[in-house]
């Protein structure tokens, strides 16, 4: 056996170097100097390290005001995703109703939304009902991007938790939303953290609404926007333009290594039910 | 190999509750309105931001709307004229064909390096599997936006990363080779950065499957001489034949509506040569100031999308709605 | 039906007379490279001590993507005050309907000799929407010094000399010219210099016209000196900016608006005094290459509530004080003909204006601007010079020109 080990292994290991590569490169080009960058024979490692990328890229315009605009049309978004989810998901997952059943297929052509055609319709409802220049109509926008993904997978981690323990609960004299408070919300955490991972990372690219909703308040654009604009005027700088992506990278990956643990089990259990 | 197939079925069937308990406590029944009134959030954001634009384009579609319109209103309705255009153009259709070739070659792609990732998981030692979990999550974490970025610079013509490498390996014509300048080519980097993002997704959740097999399945069918491939083909991928089904169909979707990283990288070209069914649709209402024309391109990707997966929806809809 | 759609609030408050509580805010949208941040500056703030009921927020938009920005603002109830667009994309708004008819201030703001190429886009049917702004047209900056180092002592005049002496230049680590791929108004100077054009008219109806011997012939030329440089053939000019790639040193000759050499020297302030102009080549010695006559007008939307107050400030940025500002600062061509005077003392502008009397424009048409938005010439230039059939990929593109001109709004 002891061969076949040890190809499984390099196996694993090239999966893993083939994966993270792309990752790795951008950070470490990030923190290259520009003569390392400009170099016929690139190095893994960067020589001369520095951080002028960054500051480029967080001196750019704007740089904090998006940063924080982002946060706030993500977070919103996926806060308001979770709770309505929660609350339809249980319903799915734990009641017995005339429509359910379509309930559910619709949830499941939601994802089919093309949500790139919807940018005119979007626009004219936004400019008649006077949300233009809107972060809350952003939010709104994806809030509803998210939601059907969010309420298929909460459906399946509440699906896991078995009914006895809620009903123990309610005959120990629990109401039902102190049950759902004190039982099955701690049970549910990990599977909302993964769900809220996977919308926050869905609303935080997202930018093609941006372009249309926002209009004339340049300064409630967002991020990824910014990304493709820093493009355009840092084109031939790599370096900065790497560092800009890897700030924009920075707090889902910081999401994540935070939640990291809870996810990896929250997704097995929210996967297995699906 | 009748006593590998009994066993499947039995453990097959209880991944699936296709209905929920009902809850009962002391005999008290739910109020019959709670259902409704828990889904009435979600449904009136669906309706008002999805199912009402949704309707609008479908309007959109039907009329005269360019420039024009959308500025000043007064959209004259005229039937089936955009439908009309869209379907006689040789274009629509070769982007459609593009639209399923591209889907295609993503999903099995994807769908075949995360059963083989998922495999290979569960068979590795724990330190390694852990480090590997780490990095698919790393992976499906980072933003489209930033890994479609790096790609452009991974596959820079001068100084890109992956002109040197195959320069140094030995194939000398990639030196300053345009990937971005050539149809294929440009599909081709297309097609690495969309598996490269979806796989950790499909191949976490197919994992996380096939934790959930029993081991005694394997060792029996060992016992009874089945090698790799057919305990493969006999138990795992029956057991997990709705998770299959499932991923498979979610990847459809995504990677059919895969929009960002096409545009970011391509913007459909060269040459209309990565234009897509979405990117089809924003390029007419974007460039040409169609949006007649781009409401009806919609329209009917959503028309295709749900033919392609309408067994699927039937399928759940009898499993989900079994006893309601 | 669709009841609410036409309801932009146009025209409902168009007066900007601030009413008691605060200055009026205005929105100005300049476009990316129009004008350096320190003129931007000096006007605001000159123009809100004249008009202390006015605040200006002047923002700079990026090319990418500004046709849909645009649309979107002047589909909007509350648009920016006043816009820059480009003098090929101006016809496409303002036959919109969304764009202020300002045709009885022509006398209030002298046009009457603003330069045609400016004028003729911004006006549909008689009525005038664009005002113009500025004019530029390209020339060739070269580095003195490695012109000296190859021992050219003066400009080349025809294009075989053009190509003799880029070739003689393009040595070592030395690049003859830095001219990228997709940079398709130099391709259509060519073309126009060969006798062809993009697309012509015939009767009611466009079509694209690259595939014709003269326009192959356009392209040809181009092929042949875009390979006496190192510049990528999959790009345009502004990825990477070409001025930052020209002011590393290594470069002899690019392709750019005179204003260019001011963008070179805010990234390396030691090429000063380095760079010279000299016009696009032409076939013969007498007559310069033809040239697109590039620029800028500038609209007031229908949707901006202040439209009253919007029109006072294009009346200054159009105004003969701060023509003469951005002419001197950017090597911009004044909007009218009677303020040529002030670019006499200079040298890239010499050059230009001597290209100038050779000046195209683009087709004239509204669609022309979707054209460019589908960005198939571009396309159509990185084939070719990639090893594409040029008569194929012409006639290819040809069409596509031909449906787009012929289907567009």
């Amino acid at each position: 056996m002891r061969p076949r080990r040890i190809a499984l292994n390099t196996a694993a290991l090239a999966v893993l170097a083939v994966m993270i590569f792309p990752v790795y490169w951008m950070v470490v080009t990030s923190f290259k100097s520009a003569t390392d960058i400009q170099s016929e024979t690139p190095t893994l490692w960067p020589a001369h390290p520095t951080i002028e990328h960054f500051a480029t890229a967080v001196g750019a315009d704007g740089f904090w005001t998006f940063w924080r605009n982002s946060l706030i049309v993500t977070g919103g978004a996926v806060l308001i995703a979770l709770v309505v989810s929660l609350l339809a998901a249980f319903a799915v997952a734990r009641m017995r109703w005339k429509g359910r059943g379509p309930f559910i297929v619709a949830v499941f052509a939601a994802q089919m939304a093309p949500w790139e055609a919807l940018l005119v319709p979007m626009f004219i409802i936004a400019r008649d009902s006077d949300l233009l220049d809107s972060l809350a109509m952003l939010t709104g926008v994806y809030f509803t991007i998210t939601m059907p993904f969010t309420i298929v997978t909460l459906r399946g981690f509440l699906a896991a938790i078995p009914v006895e323990i809620e009903e123990a609960a309610l005959v120990d004299g629990c109401t039902r939303s102190a049950a759902f408070r004190r039982v099955i919300f701690p049970l549910l955490a990990p599977g909302l953290m993964a769900t809220s991972l996977f919308g926050f990372i869905t609303a935080w690219n997202e930018f093609a609404f941006v372009n249309v909703l926002i209009i004339k308040d340049q300064d409630r654009r967002t991020l990824p926007v910014w990304l493709s604009s820093f493009r355009d005027v840092f084109g031939a700088d790599w370096g900065a333009t790497m560092a800009a992506a890897t700030l924009f990278a920075l707090p889902v990956l910081i999401v994540f290594l935070f939640l990291q643990r809870r996810v990896g089990t929250g997704m097995v259990a929210g996967a297995v039910k699906g | 190999m009748p006593t590998v197939h009994a066993p499947t079925r039995e453990a097959g069937a209880d991944h699936r509750p296709a209905t929920p308990p009902v809850i009962r406590a002391g005999g008290r029944r739910i109020s019959r309105a709670w259902p409704y009134l828990l889904i009435a959030p979600a449904v009136a954001g669906g309706v008002f931001l999805l199912l009402y634009p949704l309707l609008r384009a479908a309007l959109i579609s039907f009329q005269h709307f360019r420039m024009g319109e959308l500025i000043r209103g007064g959209a004259a309705f005229i039937g089936l004229d955009n439908y009309r255009e869209l379907l006689a153009a040789g274009e629509f259709w070769a982007v459609v064909l593009r639209t399923f070739v591209w889907t295609a070659i993503n999903v099995v792609l994807i769908v075949g390096i995360s059963t083989g990732i998922a495999l290979m998981l569960v068979r590795l030692g724990r330190r390694m599997r852990t480090a590997l979990m780490s990095v698919l999550a790393l992976v499906w974490a980072t933003p489209i936006i930033a890994a479609t970025t790096v790609f452009q610079w991974l596959f820079q013509s001068r100084l890109g990363i992956v002109n040197w490498l195959l320069v140094r390996v030995g194939f000398d014509s990639f030196e300053g080779y345009s990937w971005f300048a050539n149809g294929t080519t440009m599909f081709g980097v297309l097609v690495v950065l969309v598996v490269w993002q979806s796989v950790p997704f499909a191949a976490l959740t197919l994992y996380a499957g096939l934790t959930t097999i029993p081991v005694e399945l394997y060792e029996s069918a060992r016992l009874d001489g089945a090698g790799g491939w057919q305990v493969f083909r006999q138990i795992t991928f029956p057991i997990l034949r709705p998770m299959f089904a499932l991923i498979t169909s979610l990847e459809v979707i995504w990677v059919f509506k895969c929009f960002p990283q096409i545009w970011v990288l391509s913007q459909g070209g060269p040459d209309g040569a990565t234009t897509t069914l979405p990117v089809y649709a924003f390029k007419i209402a974007r460039a040409l100031h169609r949006y007649d024309l781009g409401s009806a391109v919609a329209i009917l990707t959503v028309v295709i999308l749900t033919v392609a997966l309408v067994g699927n929806l039937r399928r759940m809809l009898k499993q989900e709605g079994a006893d309601t | 039906m669709t009841a609410g759609v036409g309801a932009c609030g146009s025209g409902e408050s168009s007066d900007g007379a601030p009413t008691g509580a605060g200055p009026t805010k205005l929105t100005v949208w300049i476009m990316d490279g129009s004008v350096t941040d320190e003129l931007l500056e000096q006007f605001e703030t000159e123009y809100e001590s004249a008009h202390e009921d006015v605040d200006l927020d002047i923002q700079i938009q990026a090319w990418d993507g500004i046709g849909e920005r645009v649309t979107a603002a002047l589909a909007s109830t509350d648009a920016p005050d006043v816009i820059e667009v480009g003098n090929t994309q101006v016809a496409q708004y303002s036959s919109s309907g969304g764009v202020k008819d300002l045709t009885d201030k022509i006398a209030d703001l002298g046009g009457t000799d603003w330069i045609p190429g400016l004028a003729q886009p911004g006006n549909i049917d008689g009525r005038q929407y664009g005002i113009p702004w500025y004019a530029a047209n390209r020339v060739v900056i070269y580095n003195k010094d490695l012109f000296a180092k190859a021992g050219i002592d003066s400009p080349p005049k025809t294009r075989e000399e053009w190509l003799a002496d880029t070739a003689k230049l393009n040595t070592g680590g030395d690049q003859g010219i830095y001219l990228t791929g997709q940079t398709w108004y130099v391709l259509a100077g060519f073309i126009w210099d060969e006798g062809g054009d993009l697309a012509v008219k015939d009767g009611d109806r466009w079509k694209g016209a690259l595939d014709t011997p003269q326009a192959l012939a356009g392209m040809d030329f181009y092929a042949k000196l875009q390979a006496l440089g190192k510049g990528p053939k999959d790009a345009d000019e502004a990825n990477p900016p070409q001025h930052e790639v020209f002011a590393k040193g290594k470069v002899a000759q690019m392709i750019s608006v005179p204003g260019g050499a001011a963008r070179v020297l805010e990234v390396e302030p030691g090429m000063k005094d380095k760079m010279g102009f000299f016009p696009i080549p032409g076939k013969t010695a007498d007559k310069p290459g033809a040239v697109f006559t590039g620029g800028s007008d500038l609209i007031i939307p229908e949707a901006s509530r202040h439209q009253d107050a919007a029109y006072e400030v294009v009346k200054a940025l159009t105004g003969e004080k701060f023509q003469s500002d951005l002419a001197k600062a950017m090597s911009f061509v004044p909007n009218r003909t009677s303020l040529a005077h002030v670019l006499d003392s200079n040298e890239g502008t010499a050059a230009m204006a001597a290209g100038a009397a050779n000046g195209r424009a683009t087709p004239n048409t509204p669609n022309w601007a979707a054209v460019e938005a589908t960005q198939v010439v571009k396309q159509y230039m990185t084939a070719v010079l990639t090893g594409g059939d040029p008569a194929a990929e012409a006639r290819k593109t040809s069409e596509a020109i031909t449906s787009t001109l012929n289907n567009g709004s």
